[in-house]
């Protein structure tokens, strides 16, 4: 029996590597730009902050990305309305914080709520429709609180095609004089989220919904209950796209109403094509991938960057459909095997 | 039994138009009949839309989202042939004989089976000459003179010349000459492009003891494009004058067609090189359609600009003066009315009663080529079971092409129709992508007329709900009158679908499995 604190450690190796150099990275450029770790650790220096900008927005997009592979990559539903979730978290956390005025514990208690609702309403659908219909049906769902955003009978709520504007940020988590603070917090909720998600994908109930994804009607004849656990998986992944959504409405000035359309659903989608559908870490590849090729298209590009995006995309589901983690994960199944080989050929055979 | 399995369909389409009906009680006759006739007019170009959707859907099980973007480049075609004539006549020898080179595509094949290099060698040859044509196509391309527009010089973009269409001024057309490149190089330059494109993806293919045939029918394509492609090139004034002094009517004629023919290129230049190489994996023909629907619009973005502007309408209904408003249809005729009075309310002849018009002539004539011609035989047993059809000797990839090709026409055929009533912008494809997707769904996803039926009720709920929003809608109980902002109307159409899929998964009309 090993040690089970040993255990976990070795289990989450990548992503614990992956946290302490995130951790690392303000500091170190903080070093190469000049400015002292006192400098970094008080939000001055310029490139850091900057650099813990670009990362916060990543995380964001990851966690968004990775509540997206769990519904899709590993439960098979795909789901057009998934920036729902998101951005109705957005929204209501800006309007309870500008409108209401409520304390900030107050909001996430609500946003805990809305979030268990709006899973519950997705999964009304569930047991009824299958396939594109249920791609079809959250679309429709979606498209609806897109719909209602944008429209002039809420804008004194959401500020319509402008976005939503002028909120009060709670002074603790401040993007502007408390980054690293904030930094620190979407990267430690994105690290929980991946090992929780890997977790439990691991456990039986994760397995019986990747069973779902291969194939539900063996699922339900084997004698689970397919609905319930789908209803699961909606709820977990609902809680998750809408945490992420919280950290999006207090990290931007603006809440967009682009959040609400279909555009960001398939952002979410192109981050776990690009990281490999059904990996979970290809959803923090991808995203990094996205948004800092996105980053530097833009910069260099202007415009056509969304032109360049969208051939990246079809380049990706042409030639690459494993994505990033899921090619690399194939190519490092071929070595392993090759050395096997090699060294059953070295090796003598044991006896038996 | 029957009736059982058909009872609740039934129920809730009484449903649908109970409620239609219910608040249109304190409407006049002639509002009544102008938002009905509106609603035919958005169901006729959802319809166009959607029906490609439903037979893309049915035969190949590709959802094909790209869909509501072939829409919006079939209207800006249109636009492109119907207010700059000289641009399509510019245009079109580059677009043919690069045509011309892949039509010499069995030429490829044959050749390629006759050149016995080792695989790899195959291989690299092929990508070589991949990137060399890719390169001469740089350099080629932008260097063949061609008349357009400058979206950064108002004077000369979209806006001011469909303005100018719509005032009845006209630029005269712009000729340029080749002055980079000589003629005969841009021509033997673009044959080249096309020809080692095609010659180098033929060698990527190539399997070991493949034979194709060297039939001499197929040369004539290749030569019936070069007379058009040459044609084109060496009467390019002459062309260009007749253009421009052709009566608008012919030459929106002339536009409609060419925005149905690039659809239809289009659809089948999609299926064969994207769609195809993915029939195993379907979810990735989804994305892969979601894809190409982004990169269309970035490219419309990008050639036409993003403003929005206005497909003026040909003379045939523009006609204002002499007893316009016509009362009956002998003045309608004679004068070429833009509006007809019936029952008192002014009706617009092109979007009320020419566009459900169109709508129905094209689902009647869809209707009898599925259900009469011997093609329509193999589409309808291709929904039913296309392996099953493939067993019985029928090449199904060639139909599964040619149904791509006519969803694409027709979606093509819808957005150039449509231009004149709502005008062209690149948001155009995504609202009408929506509404053909809620047709289909409400409608049944496989079946053609549930296509029909879907796009009629869209229509109608989204204009009546437009009209409610200026009346109001009596809240029961209350005194109070709802009235929803016009952006808030989508969402009724959401709500339908939602309501209709709940109660029937498979929508009105489709099959249950």
């Amino acid at each position: 029996m090993e040690n089970k604190a040993t255990n976990f450690f070795t289990r989450n190796k990548g992503i614990l590597i992956f946290l302490l150099v995130m951790l690392a990275v303000p500091f170190v450029t903080g070093l190469f730009e000049g400015s002292t770790l006192t400098q970094v650790w008080t939000n001055q220096g310029s490139f850091s902050k900057f650099l813990e900008g670009l990362g916060i927005e990543v995380f964001i997009l990851a966690i968004f990305a990775l509540s997206y592979d769990l519904l899709f990559g590993i439960t098979g539903l795909l789901s057009f309305g998934h920036t729902m979730f998101f951005a109705v978290a957005a929204y209501l956390t800006g309007i309870s914080l500008k409108t209401l005025g409520l304390p900030f514990w107050q909001v996430l208690l609500l946003i805990v709520l809305t979030s268990v609702i709006q899973a519950l309403l997705f999964s009304v659908v569930l047991p009824r429709v299958r396939g594109v219909t249920f791609t079809m049906v959250t679309l429709g769902l979606a498209s609806m609180f897109h719909i209602i955003v944008m429209s002039s009978d809420m804008i004194n709520l959401t500020g319509a095609d402008v976005g939503l504007q002028g909120m009060p940020t709670p002074a603790f988590i401040d993007p502007a004089s408390q980054r690293l603070r904030f930094f620190v917090i979407a990267l430690v909720l994105l690290v929980i989220t991946y090992i929780a998600y890997r977790r439990f994908v691991a456990s039986p109930t994760g397995r019986v919904c990747v069973a779902i994804r291969e194939n539900e009607s063996r699922a339900r004849m084997l004698g689970y209950n397919t609905t319930a656990f789908k209803v699961t998986v909606m709820l977990i992944s609902s809680f998750t796209a809408s945490a992420a959504g919280v950290l999006h409405a207090l990290y931007q000035p603006i809440i967009s109403p682009t959040i609400a359309d279909l555009g960001y659903t398939v952002v979410g989608l192109l981050i776990v094509l690009i990281g490999g559908i059904g990996t979970l870490s290809g959803s923090i590849v991808g995203a990094f991938v996205l948004k800092l090729s996105d980053y530097f298209l833009r910069r260099y590009l202007g415009e056509s960057a969304s032109l360049i995006n969208g051939i990246i995309y079809v380049i990706f589901v042409l030639f690459v459909p494993y994505g990033i983690v899921g090619t690399l994960r194939v190519r490092s199944l071929r070595t392993k095997e090759g050395w096997k080989q090699i060294l059953s050929w070295i090796l003598p055979k044991k006896a038996g | 039994m029957k009736l059982k399995r058909n009872l609740t369909p039934l129920a809730v389409l009484a449903g649908i138009f109970l409620f239609v009906f219910m608040a249109a009680r304190g409407m006049e006759p002639k509002d009544l009949l102008i938002t009905t006739l509106r609603g035919f007019s958005v169901g006729s170009v959802t319809f166009l839309v959607a029906a490609g959707f439903s037979l893309i859907f049915g035969l190949l099980d590709v959802l094909n989202l790209a869909q509501g973007t072939l829409y919006m480049i079939g209207a800006y075609v249109g636009w492109t042939v119907y207010v700059r004539p000289d641009t399509f006549v510019d245009i079109m020898p580059m677009i043919l004989f690069l045509m011309a080179g892949f039509a010499l595509r069995f030429l490829w094949d044959a050749l390629s089976d006759r050149l016995n290099w080792s695989p790899k060698t195959t291989k690299i040859v092929g990508w070589l000459l991949v990137i060399v044509a890719i390169a001469l196509g740089l350099f080629i391309v932008p260097r063949y003179p061609i008349a357009g527009w400058e979206l950064d010089n108002y004077a000369q973009s979209p806006i001011s010349y469909s303005f100018m269409v719509e005032q009845g001024t006209r630029l005269p057309a712009i000729h340029l000459g080749f002055e980079e490149i000589p003629a005969p190089v841009a021509v033997i330059g673009l044959l080249l492009i096309s020809s080692l494109l095609s010659f180098g993806l033929a060698l990527i293919r190539k399997k070991a003891n493949q034979q194709h045939e060297l039939s001499l029918k197929k040369w004539w394509t290749f030569i019936v494009l070069m007379v058009l492609g040459l044609f084109f090139l060496l009467f390019n004034t002459i062309l260009t004058n007749i253009l421009f002094s052709m009566s608008s009517n012919w030459l929106f004629l002339i536009a409609v067609i060419m925005a149905v023919l690039s659809g239809l290129g289009l659809g089948a230049l999609m299926e064969t090189t994207l769609i195809q190489p993915l029939y195993s994996r379907p979810i990735y023909q989804l994305m892969l359609t979601l894809g190409m629907s982004t990169i269309g619009v970035q490219l419309v973005r990008a050639i036409w600009g993003m403003p929005e502007f206005v497909l003026s309408k040909p003379a045939l209904f523009r006609g204002t003066g002499g007893a316009c408003p016509a009362t009956n249809l002998a003045d309608l005729i004679e004068y070429n009315c833009t509006t007809v009075m019936v029952l008192g309310g002014r009706v617009r002849v092109y979007d009320e009663i020419f566009l459900p018009i169109v709508g129905i002539i094209v689902l009647v004539v869809v209707w009898v080529l599925l259900k009469k011609s011997r093609i329509g035989m193999i589409i309808r047993a291709g929904v039913q079971d296309s392996s099953m059809v493939e067993m019985l000797g029928i090449n199904v990839r060639r139909v599964f092409t040619l149904v791509f090709a006519l969803g694409a026409g027709l979606a093509a055929l819808g957005g150039v129709l449509a231009a004149p009533s709502n005008g062209l912008s690149t948001g155009m494809g995504e609202k009408l992508l929506l509404n053909a997707l809620i047709a289909l769904a409400v409608g049944g996803l496989t079946s053609y007329p549930g296509a029909a039926l879907g796009s009629l009720l869209v229509g109608l709920i989204q204009q009546f709900m437009i009209k409610y929003g200026q009346i109001g809608i009596p809240i029961p109980f209350t005194d109070t009158l709802f009235k929803p902002s016009p952006a808030i109307v989508p969402a009724s159409t959401m709500l339908l679908m939602v309501i209709v899929l709940l109660i029937l998964p498979h929508g009105l009309l489709g099959k249950q499995e």
